[in-house]
């Protein structure tokens, strides 16, 4: 059958090998208005922008000298043990804590509104729009407002800054999987409707198993995010270094906030080097 | 018969994809549908299903039909059916074993199935004697996504088996294979029609497989059927009136 119905189109490519189609864009006029267009729109904000927020690089180049000096007062950095490095070390433990808790706590709240917020998963239109609104809560809530909130309650130190972080996650985490649940595909949970499982036997028998991989760097991510987040949440008095680095600048100690900063950066490095470890075996 | 279709009819926004389709699989059957792109084979295995709600048609289970039936009845007998997919639709994450238990879902309480591990015993040894009797019970705690696809397919339909499915419809079993792996599970599936007194009804886009493995085949053209012969009886005239939508859109 192909055979026969091949050869002449084959056969004819041959023959028309001289005589080329031509090469004729489709010309779009407006195209150059749009463009222009976008570009006027682009330039227009950005100097809306400059304006409010008195953006003035002169004033950059007045103060350099306030900013030497500053800097010049953290050199060299404190590196006595039982004064500065050994709190910093502490404290660092403490924000690590912070983040830590703040992610894995945040696990099953995030987890229920995911599955209750992902179009695919959740069991009615009305749960959707409600899980969808409170995640979007958590979310516009700044982790250092529901800082200052759980201060009043429990009082300063790190057990208010896991709470904010953990109301937080929740809104950040839960958006991130619900989204990530939603571009499964649906062929899996379709087999186990279509074999007589109900919605939550479909949702843990094929739809989270499907997710895992992306709801585990997921969760790393956050754990990476939130425990740069713990230290700014130290700063309004949620304990870790953050805290002590506040300290320091107040009673213009700069050595050793220079170390403390530091100390920090090690961190940093640290948790970012080690969440792209494991993301690595996870893809292998 | 065991499945039994009358005056099947289906319209998608205007558009008629079937227009009237009426057939029947008896146990221990193995039917081909047959047809152009277009042609309605996967609506009409799909609104058996359930998947898509047919506009108007009956549907019989074994003499019983499914709008006659309500509530749990209804449910009991729909699972007498099972899908295999094109597309396979398993968990590639999840071994052979518990995606084979998946199939039972229907049978386990929600409490029991939220993971593989509280999986029933008897719904794993059941779900092992399926692997077994499509051969791959030696490869029930690998994960599905390391086995190749043709034994994937084989393990979709040992998850129609532990379903407890006497009636398996395939949309496309083989499409996604490559030969030597369809023809294993076409004579799965014929195998299983022929000894264990299934019915089998498989939508497939290779003619020649379903002359040689369909014991009967349906031509579907436009909504409408064609010819409802024993393979042995489908002639290239058949065919040919049957593919002449896919060569004119190819011209």
């Amino acid at each position: 059958m192909t055979p026969q119905t091949l050869t002449p189109a084959v056969a004819r490519r041959d023959t028309t090998a001289k005589s080329r189609v031509a090469l004729v864009r489709p010309k779009k006029p407006l195209r150059w208005i749009t463009t222009t267009a976008v570009a006027a729109a682009v330039v227009g904000l950005h100097a809306v922008a400059i304006e409010g927020t008195d953006f003035k690089p002169e004033l950059l180049v007045d103060g350099w000298k306030g900013m030497a000096a500053f800097i010049g007062d953290a050199f060299p950095p404190d590196l006595s043990w039982e004064k500065t490095i050994r709190p910093g070390l502490e404290a660092t433990l403490v924000t690590l804590w912070i983040g830590l808790l703040g992610t894995t706590l945040s696990v099953p709240f995030a987890l229920l509104l995911a599955a209750l917020a992902a179009e695919n998963t959740s069991p009615h239109r009305l749960v959707y729009q409600v899980a969808r609104s409170v995640l979007s809560f958590f979310r516009a809530v700044p982790d250092i407002v529901f800082a200052l909130i759980f201060v009043t309650a429990v009082g300063l130190g790190p057990f208010a800054g896991v709470l904010a972080l953990i109301c937080h996650n929740t809104g950040v985490m839960g958006k991130l999987w619900a989204e990530s649940m939603e571009e499964i595909d649906a062929g899996p949970q379709e087999a186990l409707r279509t074999a007589g499982a109900n919605r939550i036997q479909q949702v843990a028998n094929a739809t989270l198993p499907m997710v895992v991989p992306q709801f585990v760097g997921l969760l790393l991510y956050r754990f990476d995010v939130n425990v740069r987040s713990s230290l700014v949440l130290g700063l309004v008095g949620a304990g870790g270094i953050g805290l002590l680095i506040n300290q320091s600048i107040k009673s213009f100690q700069f050595d050793s906030m220079l170390t403390h900063i530091l100390i920090v950066l090690v961190l940093i490095i640290v948790v970012d080097q080690f969440s792209a470890w494991i993301r690595r075996r996870l893809a292998a | 018969m065991l499945l039994s279709v009358q005056g099947l009819r289906k319209s998608f926004s205007g558009r008629t994809v079937l227009q009237g389709v009426d057939f029947s699989v008896a146990a221990g059957e193995l039917v081909a549908f047959l047809g152009a792109n277009g042609s309605g084979k996967s609506t009409t295995l799909r609104c058996v299903m359930g998947i898509t709600a047919p506009d108007s048609g009956s549907i019989s289970i074994d003499g019983a039909a499914l709008d006659s039936l309500q509530g749990r009845e209804l449910q009991q007998a729909r699972q007498r059916m099972a899908m295999i997919f094109q597309k396979i639709h398993l968990v590639p994450r999840r071994t052979a074993l518990d995606n084979v238990c998946a199939g039972a879902l229907a049978r386990i309480p929600t409490a029991r199935s939220l993971t593989p591990m509280l999986f029933p015993a008897d719904v794993q040894q059941e779900a092992l004697d399926c692997l077994d009797r499509v051969g791959l019970a030696d490869r029930a705690f690998d994960r599905v996504g390391r086995l190749s696809g043709g034994q994937q397919q084989r393990v979709a339909v040992a998850r129609a088996l532990c379903q407890r499915a006497d009636v398996v419809l395939a949309d496309e079993p083989v499409s996604a294979l490559d030969p030597h792996a369809a023809e294993q599970v076409m004579a799965l599936l014929r195998e299983l029609a022929h000894s264990e007194g299934l019915a089998v009804a498989a939508v497939l886009h290779q003619p020649d497989l379903a002359l040689r493995y369909a014991d009967r085949s349906i031509g579907l053209l436009q909504g409408s059927m064609t010819f409802d012969l024993p393979s042995t009886e489908v002639t290239a005239q058949h065919l040919d009136t049957l593919y002449a939508p896919d060569r004119n859109i190819a011209a």
